[in-house]
């Protein structure tokens, strides 16, 4: 399909993919210019601009998604690359939804990108059981259970057709990126601003003496910080570590804030209830089959990790001492000095 | 592993395994892709992150080792042997319905020998998650279901299915809840439109449509329908009502305090409309699982492969699941370490037998027995 009007809106699509390779694509400053402002419009205001309906604009719209995904990959910054598919697959959204009416064949089309055949059925549609959980968001409006659900398919409203691939549509770029190549100079200098921009507007990362955690919480920590959807079994087993580490229920919280469900009622209630219960720490036998685990360190339990590595004399002196976590090892240390 | 075998029962059982392994054949799909888990008498897996090649290098390690339990991931891997799981690279998974009775079926504890009752009971658990969501609801086909027994007191179901095949923890968990109605809310299903009153129509999927089919054929209870409102004695009024919501409206009748009645219902007929599975294992994309056609080291018993999930009807496994010989058999002088119940395993019935007493039974009971760690070699 060489519809330059398709390929602009979904700049995405195979389409337009062959299109540009068809084509070739120049990467002249000016458009390095506009990209990097795109990714930095999609990092601060988490938006993409419409593409004006002139074809010389559409154009440069292929170009400018091309070199905006060079210039996140050179950033190479996992959060960048989540915001910027974030804001993306809103643009790809708005376009979904005008095109609906307007070209319903391009949502069938955007759909089939993804291996997904909606079926329609009156005012709703039908999307297979498996396309249907693999691309609408963990919440209590896409519960399953609370679903239509028939032969392997699931009744969704035309809006959360839209949704399902807007969905797709993030995980396809962040899946993509980064795009490990050797890019110019120019586009590089652009990566290095767009990633300067970060640290005024990344979450605040707690600090709980992550140094002395064993690898697989910092993990899952560090994920959380960077929006990543942890599983449940993962999120649990953070949550008793963090419980036994002896870290407060506020401090949890705020760790967990990350999330991309984050429900500050929820998550007290959950790790109130972990602690109150004294739930016992998964082995590391168990954080493997999990798939947390992210090193060999052989201590049997996350929680044997700290005495492993400092000794008894640490474990000692810091255990059992609420918010002794909270210390580098140089603070700890200090405090062994007095 | 040969080389921690201690006590003569454990000698035995490796005997007994290795010729089991010996004359059996092994099947299973995507077996290079395989993570396998070996256990042994004090713990079901022992050993993990083991690989083969084949069916022969499978079949061959069976034989020589003869692990008490041998449970293959529901994944596949492109390194099935890598460690830590990362390395593996995961590339997809069957999905798992694990089945189980909590010996509570029949209204007492069943304990370490689980009743017919309880064996029954978790056989229709079986039935009806087939029936009533993985054929109707999630639209399997019957040939992507492989039923087996688990060997012990329960049931695994194994989906094989392009459908599924990569799903993650969550999207299996979103399944399982669906499964257990865990999350169903009323609140969900049901709404205000000012006067009407709206509800799920028996025709549409979903527990929606279980509960408005389950509703309207209880109407026929009088019992039942009188709770609801009193006007519903009458036969007329019934039917207008099933009418109405037959097309979604709940309430042509002038129902008093409806939404707490009809949520009142719910919540109550929502725990026999849900399936009983373990979540978890369901959830678990690396999973290990009972290899189907192993011998289960509690039991003695075969994790049974059914020839089709209906079969399960006719399937008895205190009949049809030992491993070895029965009635007739070869007999083994075996001691009780604790009072056994009175059992019937291969048609042979035996027992109770009083901890400390010591009989003469076929092999499939014997075995049985020293697998439960309920008995001894006797000399």
């Amino acid at each position: 399909m060489a519809d330059l009007l398709f390929c602009s809106h979904y700049p995405f699509s195979s389409a337009a993919k062959s299109y540009v390779s068809e084509r070739g694509m120049e990467i002249v400053s000016s458009y390095i210019e506009k990209a990097e402002e795109r990714v930095s419009e999609a990092i601060v205001s988490g938006k993409v601009r419409k593409v004006p309906q002139l074809s010389e604009a559409q154009e440069e719209e292929l170009a400018l998604y091309a070199i905006a995904r060079m210039i996140v990959s050179c950033a190479n910054n996992r959060y960048l690359i989540n915001r910027y598919a974030v804001a993306e697959a809103k643009k790809t959204s708005d376009y979904l939804s005008s095109d609906a009416s307007a070209r319903p064949e391009y949502v069938d089309a955007v759909a089939a990108e993804f291996g997904i055949k909606f079926e329609k059925a009156g005012a709703y549609f039908l999307v297979p059981l498996g396309k249907y959980l693999t691309y609408t968001p963990r919440s209590t409006d896409y519960k399953l259970a609370n679903r239509e659900v028939a032969a392997g398919k699931v009744k969704v409203s035309s809006h959360e057709r839209v949704r399902i691939l807007e969905e797709a549509v993030k995980k396809k770029i962040e899946r993509e990126l980064p795009i490990r190549a050797a890019f110019p100079d120019e586009i590089k200098a652009a990566g290095a601003r767009v990633l300067a921009m970060l640290p005024k507007l990344e979450s605040v990362v707690v600090r709980v003496g992550q140094e002395n955690y064993p690898p697989c919480v910092r993990r899952m920590i560090e994920e959380l910080s960077l929006n990543v959807n942890l599983p449940h079994t993962a999120r649990v087993a953070l949550a008793i570590y963090l419980v036994r580490a002896g870290v407060a229920t506020d401090k949890i919280a705020d760790i967990f804030r990350g999330a991309p469900d984050f429900s500050e009622k929820t998550t007290h209630y959950q790790v109130e209830y972990l602690r109150t219960k004294g739930y016992m720490m998964p082995s590391c036998a168990t954080m493997d089959s999990y798939g947390v685990c992210v090193a060999d360190c052989r201590c049997g339990t996350p929680l044997n990790y700290r005495a492993g590595i400092h000794g008894r004399r640490l474990k000692n002196s810091e255990v059992s001492n609420e918010g002794s976590f909270d210390k580098t090892p140089a603070a700890a240390k200090e405090e062994g000095k007095k | 592993m040969s080389g921690l075998i201690q006590t003569p029962e454990e000698k035995f059982l490796h005997r007994k395994f290795s010729d089991y392994y010996s004359k059996s054949t092994v099947s299973l799909r995507g077996l290079e892709k395989r993570e396998f888990g070996f256990g042994g008498w004090e713990k079901k897996i022992e050993f993990r992150h083991l690989a083969f090649k084949n069916e022969t290098e499978l079949r061959a390690r069976l034989v020589s080792e003869a692990p008490l339990y041998i449970s293959h991931s529901v994944a596949y891997y492109e390194f099935p042997d890598a460690r830590p799981m990362p390395h593996k690279n995961w590339e997809g998974s069957d999905l798992i319905f694990d089945l189980d009775t909590d010996g509570s079926a029949c209204g007492h504890v069943c304990g370490k020998f689980t009743c017919q009752k309880c064996l029954d009971a978790v056989k229709s658990d079986v039935v009806k998650l087939i029936e009533e969501f993985l054929l109707p609801d999630f639209g399997f086909s019957k040939s992507e279901l492989a039923v087996n027994f688990s060997g012990s007191r329960g049931y695994h179901v194994h989906v094989v299915s392009d459908a599924v095949y990569d799903l993650d923890r969550e999207a299996r968990r979103e399944i399982a809840d669906y499964v257990s109605g865990t999350g169903l809310s009323f609140e969900r299903l049901f709404w205000n439109d000012k006067k009407k009153f709206f509800g799920p129509l028996p025709s549409q999927g979903g527990f929606g449509g279980k509960f408005a089919r389950a509703f309207v054929t209880r109407l026929s209870d009088d019992s039942f329908a009188v709770s609801i409102a009193r006007k519903l004695r009458k036969p007329e009024e019934k039917e207008k009502l099933k009418s109405a919501i037959s097309i979604g409206n709940w309430d042509n009748i002038g129902i008093t305090n409806r939404e707490k009645k009809l949520s009142e219902k719910f919540e109550e007929m929502k725990l026999t409309m849900a399936g009983r599975i373990d979540a978890n294992v369901t959830a678990d994309v690396s999973k290990l699982i009972r290899m189907p056609d192993s011998i289960h080291g509690g039991s003695g018993f075969a994790a049974k492969r059914l020839s089709a999930p209906d079969a399960i009807s006719e399937f008895e496994p205190m009949r049809h699941a030992p491993v070895f010989g029965g009635a007739g058999s070869a007999q083994l002088r075996v001691k009780a370490t604790e009072a056994i119940p009175a059992l019937n395993i291969r048609d042979f019935s035996f027992g109770p037998i009083p901890s400390g007493e010591t009989r003469e039974l076929p092999e499939a009971c014997a075995i049985y027995l020293i697998c439960k760690k309920a008995a001894c070699i006797s000399p």
